[in-house]
């Protein structure tokens, strides 16, 4: 119980007192059991009645203060910061809203506001009788953060972090960096090639000394709360040895007797068993796959002092205080037969045409044997489809595919593309690609959903037909060297793992969920865990960029300081009364309860790191053990008794 | 104009110009990460256009309810200093540093003392167009900006004002002050952000729709003045008669994609809000028909392609034509001419009582003529250039200056949020480098 | 047990919310939308939070209706908000059936941060049914 609590009521000018009568509001308050002061003053916030409330808390020794004012909206910060000056715990401190609550709410009926403005400071006296003094919870936070996926997204990331003075520990599953932006040229926002980009960056990550980066690297756990988790990590070898000299390793890539369909060029074309992903890919050197070479006995003796297939893989642990996730997407892959796509022959997807494009390199196109002059594109396959699993739009495509258009006819020769779409969104400045298409003379032909074209082979021949919308509906057959599948986004595969290690939500989408798709599209709902770069949803290079600088902001601001703040007022469990039932376990949106042993009792604890004080576990404990702290059944209950007090009226 | 010696030199980190969603963003992380930020606004509030906005997509979020958390934690961080009713003015670099001036404008109001009480509202004899509502109604010569606005501060607007004195009067903290001249701080800054967002369309341009003298052709913004919560009629009306409207046409892409007026370029949001508006629209006037007459419905970000299906499925109709022409009938009833392109692309004309413009974004870039020593290149459309759009995105044509939000190109709010968190990342780790 | 019996116009206390309900009632002032002044607030971080002992506390003491102002879809806590404050809502209906006390006397509705004219609906009406319910009470008292 507090003895010596001071009260003020503020008239804000005379918005207050203008309806309500603060004589008789204070001369009801002062003699309230452990009121040791009450005034009133114009302007509670002025400069002016700041300074004499911190001389009044000092020289009379209040031990509460209650300020009956305006919304705690406005000057809860206010005020608590005047509590703190003058060395009044500001858990002491109670706002009363009588004016947006009081005098503008009731100003039709000036007696009854009065009376309730009583009722509402007694209730707030009550309050601050019971309030105890608290600190913000402090931890400490590792200054690093672990980076998951080296794509563009997670390389940007990795720099930044660093020039911002973070550590960084930055993991790719693969064992070579970049991820899908190394396998475009001719990208639509700048003149230089994916593998260059890729290329130059790595440079960068690699000259900075705070930056780990882990190739070949698989998260097997996380444990730990925000600000402090530990991260574990393994590493496959790459099977090559460390000290195997450069002239014996090219002559190993080339006499290797294996040969595998190369994902990277989506199986246009073959690779050996000991590669290199490209020709500069990054980290440089080749590596072994295992599995396609392993029976080769006499190339393996042959080469041991190249290769060493006992390589084991390694276990690494270390700190972080957050993490982002930046794994990125793959193609969509259409099932054999979606628009004849693994039946009919000359059908191929975006990304394979890219490829095909990037081997052909300035000159012009074949594919299987045959030259390439006439293509009909597809779009939005495996997107906006609305009986479909993928009822989302993925984004790039329809720029993407209007970029590839104006470099097949400006340097591969080639001379007509029919763009069989549904609305074409090359939103924003990407409209310019658009209309140099329609420039070109593409030709651009509208189908519905429900009329998909049809792909069919004849006689060795692929022909496209398509009800184009633009012309009444007309049917139109085109026969061209190449159909190409404009297909979209899904989430990485290599998601799956991510998700269950960080616990990180994904949307209907199937994508990582942010916690706000406005405000906080690079936050989860778990702390110290952020999502950027195409795993959030589908993006090109510079949106997924922006994304992951934006989540390496967030993450700087939090681990930096080597300390963060948390607010004190927490749920917590009174381990007399609890007999762990896991009610409040099962509610918590953030995993804060544990069970734990005390006193060979099980009981709950809330997690002081990750408790975000909404109380939604305190109603369902059936033993009422658990209340949020400033919100417990006396405070409570208190104020309610304040507020009904006496049947009387104060309105007089 | 007072002295300059009377000011001392504002020293920040971080000189961030426009208080929108952008420039808050930015700010904030800065100030999270540790750095001083001084976020200066041409307006009298910050908040940008994201505070006059209804509901946003795709969430249909209250847009009020999620910036004003925003703004006041803007305004609360002890490492931001915000100047309202500020800009920036001849900045030059010297020595690796930015210097020049921010000119605070006249409020004629202390702004220490201004509790906000609207008393002077009350007395205030003068009504002129409100354009916080986007002149759907009026306000006085003194007032509260509008109800969100931070600082809640009163400001009188000098150029309306008779002088009556009725507001000084009244004022119970005595702020009104018409002695108030501009002043001029001398600031300096090791890195500067641009968030200057965009301007609205001018629908005038488009001579074929008669904005401004049909009176039931409205715009967007307008639109979405008239769908807030704490809007100023209590429901949709025809500006023309008051009535309620049956019958609404949105005309996307007005003022985009079209060379005629000069804007090649999409405006990347117009489809979406559209989408959005037409379902609060028929939240508010159940028995009302809204037809979207597009080019092509871009609803490519997360969540749109799903929230368009769901709007149709409403039985919001879309139409495929670009509007040629609007007519005005006796009653008020516009007449919209288009080409039907889903059949056959015959010329046809539609009859609706309310039309909307989906007005689009054009640049608001003219900051940049402010910098004497730097230049800060513009793209064909005016809008900020990045000088390296796929690593450093929010880098302009001058080192240590970065661009953010609309200001760099037309783009939705997420957008915007990820556009500053951008450049907040990439001025801090260039300030970094310079220590 | 009550302090105050049935006499006077009805009291309401309301539980409101932190970031979303408290701002629209604030709102509702800031606007001078009137509502009864018997109707009082308390403020908590999050509607699913409110404990139905408070509720029993309130109604035994002479409040004659408690509404539950819910964050809805806009808590910033969890998704599952609307259906935890349901279920707060559910079991305290329970309690008041057992000790005779008419379920409609608690309330509970979504109000957005800037929902004052829906709070104020809310207000009058549950206000007006309220008082309704005391007249009807009064009657049978008299027969
Ligand atoms: C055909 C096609 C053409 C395109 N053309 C363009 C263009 O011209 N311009 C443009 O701007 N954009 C273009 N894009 C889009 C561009 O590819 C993406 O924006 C970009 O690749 C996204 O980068 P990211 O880093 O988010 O993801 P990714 O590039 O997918 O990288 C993700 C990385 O994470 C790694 N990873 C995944 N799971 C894990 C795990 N569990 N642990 C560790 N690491 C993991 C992956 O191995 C990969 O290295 C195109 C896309 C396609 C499909
Ligand atoms: C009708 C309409 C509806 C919309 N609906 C949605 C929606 O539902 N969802 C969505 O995501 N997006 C929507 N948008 C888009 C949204 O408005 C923008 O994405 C967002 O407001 C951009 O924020 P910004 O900070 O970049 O720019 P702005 O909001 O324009 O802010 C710029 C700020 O800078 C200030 N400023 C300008 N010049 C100077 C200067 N020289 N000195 C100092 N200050 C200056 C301005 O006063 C302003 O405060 C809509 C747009 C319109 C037109
Ligand atoms: S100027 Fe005076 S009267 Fe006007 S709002 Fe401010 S304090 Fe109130
Ligand atoms: S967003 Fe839609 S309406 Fe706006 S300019 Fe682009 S296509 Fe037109």
């Amino acid at each position: 119980m507090k003895e010596k609590i001071g009260v003020y009521i503020c008239q804000c000018g005379s918005n207050i007192s203008d309806y309500i009568d603060v004589n008789r509001v204070r001369d009801r308050i002062k003699d309230c059991p452990g009121v040791g002061l009450a005034k009133i003053t114009m302007f509670a916030c002025s400069d002016s009645a700041q300074k004499e409330m911190i001389e009044d808390i000092r020289g009379e020794k209040l031990d509460g203060l209650v300020v009956a004012s305006c919304s705690p909206k406005l000057h809860l910060a206010t005020f608590k910061s005047v509590a703190l000056r003058a060395g009044l715990n500001p858990y002491n401190y109670v706002q009363v809203n009588i004016r947006e609550q009081g005098s503008w709410a009731h100003s039709d009926r000036p007696a009854d506001a009065t009376d309730k403005a009583i009722r509402m400071i007694e209730a707030g006296i009550a309050r601050v009788h019971l309030a105890r003094p608290l600190e913000p919870i402090r931890i400490s936070t590792v200054n690093s953060v672990a980076v998951i996926g080296a794509g563009i997204a997670g390389l940007r990331a990795a720099r930044e972090l660093a020039d911002m003075g973070s550590r960084v520990y930055l993991i790719e599953k693969d064992h070579y960096v970049g991820g899908r932006t190394a396998q475009w040229t001719d990208l639509h926002d700048t003149e230089k090639s994916g593998e260059e980009i890729i290329s130059d960056l790595y440079a960068e990550i690699d000259r900075r000394e705070d930056i780990t980066l882990l190739t070949g690297a698989t998260v097997k756990g996380m444990s730990g709360s925000v600000g402090n988790y530990e991260m574990e990590v393994e590493l496959r070898p790459r099977y090559i040895r460390p000290e195997a000299v450069e002239e014996r390793l090219a002559e190993m890539m080339e006499r290797c007797p294996v040969s595998v369909e190369d994902d990277f060029n989506y199986a246009l074309t073959s690779r050996k068993a000991v590669y290199a992903k490209y020709g500069t890919a990054r980290p440089p050197g080749p590596m072994v796959d295992r599995a396609a070479l392993e029976k080769e006995s006499a190339f393996l003796a042959e080469y041991s002092d190249c290769i060493d297939l006992e390589q084991k893989p390694e276990i690494k642990k270390f700190k972080i205080g957050a993490t982002i996730l930046s794994t990125g997407f793959d193609p969509y892959l259409p099932p054999a037969g979606e628009y004849g796509y693994g039946e009919v022959e000359g059908v191929i997807t975006l990304p394979q045409l890219k490829r095909l494009a990037a081997l052909h390199a300035g000159g012009s196109l074949s594919h299987k044997g045959k030259k390439i002059q006439n293509l009909v594109f597809i779009y939005c396959v495996g997107s906006c489809q609305s009986e479909g699993e993928n009822k989302y739009c993925s984004r790039f495509c329809c720029t993407a595919a209007c970029a590839t258009s104006l470099a097949l006819k400006n340097k591969h020769a080639v001379r007509q593309i029919y763009h069989l779409y549904r609305q074409v969104r090359t939103y924003g400045k990407y409209e310019v690609l658009f209309d140099e298409a329609l420039n070109q003379r593409d030709i651009f032909i509208k189908f519905d959903e429900t009329d998909p074209p049809r792909v069919e082979e004849k006689e060795g021949k692929v022909y496209v037909t398509v009800r184009d919308l633009l012309t009444d509906g007309e049917e139109l057959e085109i026969e061209p060297d190449l159909v190409v599948l404009i297909t979209g986004m899904v989430p990485s595969s290599g998601r799956a793992r991510v998700a269950e290690v960080f616990k990180a939500p994904l949307g209907r989408d199937s994508f990582f969920n942010e916690v706000h798709p406005k405000l906080r599209p690079v936050e989860t709902v778990i702390d110290g865990v952020f999502i950027s770069g195409a795993c959030q949803g589908p993006k090109n290079i510079s949106e997924s960029v922006q994304s992951a600088l934006s989540a390496a902001s967030k993450a700087n601001a939090m681990v930096s300081r080597g300390e963060m703040e948390l607010e004190p007022t927490l749920a917590e469990v009174n381990p007399e009364i609890c007999l762990w039932c896991g009610e409040c376990e099962s509610v918590c949106p953030f995993d804060s309860v544990q069970k734990v042993v005390r006193e060979d009792k099980e009981v709950a604890r809330i997690n002081q790191a990750t408790c975000k004080g909404c109380g939604i576990c305190t109603p369902v404990c059936p033993r009422d053990a658990i209340d949020l702290i400033g919100y417990g059944n006396a405070e409570m209950e208190s104020m309610i008794d304040a507020l009904i007090k006496r049947g009387e009226d104060h309105a007089g | 104009m007072k002295e300059q010696e009377r000011s001392p030199k504002m020293i920040h980190d971080v000189l961030v110009i426009g208080g929108g969603i952008a420039g808050e963003e930015a700010s904030l992380n800065l100030a999270h990460m540790g750095f001083t930020v001084l976020l200066v606004e041409k307006d009298y509030s910050i908040g940008g256009k994201m505070i006059h906005l209804s509901k946003v997509f795709p969430t249909l979020d209250c847009s009020a309810c999620i910036s004003t958390p925003k703004m006041s934690e803007t305004s609360r961080h002890p490492n931001i200093k915000i100047m309202t009713y500020s800009e920036a003015r001849e900045i030059k670099k010297s020595k690796g540093l930015f210097e020049g001036k921010i000119l605070k404008k006249p409020r004629y109001v202390d702004e220490d003392s201004c509790t906000g009480c609207q008393l002077c509202e009350e007395v205030c004899p003068v009504v002129v167009p409100d354009q916080y509502q986007y002149n759907l109604v009026g306000r006085k010569a003194v007032y509260i900006p509008f109800s969100v606005a931070l600082p809640k501060l009163a400001a009188l607007d000098i150029d309306s004002c008779i002088r009556c004195g009725a507001c000084e009067k009244a004022c119970p903290a005595g702020s009104i002050d018409f002695s108030q001249e501009p002043e001029e701080i001398p600031f300096q800054v090791k890195a500067i952000i641009l968030a200057t967002g965009y301007n609205l369309f001018d629908a005038r341009k488009k001579a074929d729709y008669h904005f401004g003298q049909f009176k039931n052709v409205i715009h967007a913004m307008q639109m979405e003045r008239q769908l807030v919560p704490t809007r100023p009629y209590n429901n949709v009306l025809r500006p023309g008669d008051g009535r309620i409207p049956d019958n609404i046409a949105y005309v996307l892409c007005t003022g985009s994609r079209d060379k005629s007026v000069g804007n090649p370029i999409c405006s990347q949001v117009c489809c979406m809000y559209s989408i959005k508006q037409a379902q609060l629209v028929m939240g508010a006037l159940p028995m009302a028909d809204v037809t979207i007459y597009y080019i092509d419905i871009r609803s490519f970000g997360k969540g749109f392609e799903e929230f368009y299906q769901q709007t149709a499925s409403m039985g919001v109709e879309f139409v495929k034509g670009k509007i040629a022409q609007i007519e005005e009938k006796e009653n008020g009833n516009l007449i919209l001419h288009y080409e039907d392109i889903e059949n056959g692309g015959k010329p046809v004309t539609a009859e609706h009582d309310m039309v909307v413009l989906a007005v689009g974004l054009t640049a608001n870039s003219g900051i940049t003529a402010e910098f004497i020593n730097q230049e800060i290149a513009l793209d064909p459309f005016d809008y900020i250039k990045p000088k390296d759009r796929i690593v450093n995105p929010a880098l302009t044509s001058a080192e240590g200056v970065f661009a953010a939000g609309t200001a760099t190109g037309p783009m939705d709010i997420p957008d915007t949020i990820l556009s500053a968190g951008d450049a907040s990342a990439e001025a801090a780790s260039y300030i970094r480098r310079l220590e | 047990m009550h302090d105050r019996q049935g006499q006077g116009p009805p009291r309401i206390l309301v539980f409101s919310t932190d970031k979303i309900s408290d701002p629209a009632i604030d709102l509702a002032g800031l606007l001078k939308l009137h509502y009864p002044p018997t109707i009082y607030t308390v403020i908590v971080p999050c509607s699913s939070g409110v404990k139905p002992r408070w509720i029993m506390h309130a109604l035994a003491r002479g409040f004659d209706g408690v509404f539950i102002a819910a964050d809805g879809t806009d808590c910033p806590y969890s998704p599952a908000c609307t259906e935890h404050t349901g279920k707060v809502v559910g079991r305290t209906h329970e309690i008041m059936k057992n000790h005779n006390i008419n379920p409609s006397r608690l309330r509970m509705a979504a109000i957005c941060s800037v929902c004052s004219e829906a709070f104020v609906r809310q207000m009058k009406k549950f206000h007006a049914d309220l008082a309704e319910m005391q007249n009807k009470t009064g009657e049978e008292n008299q027969e």
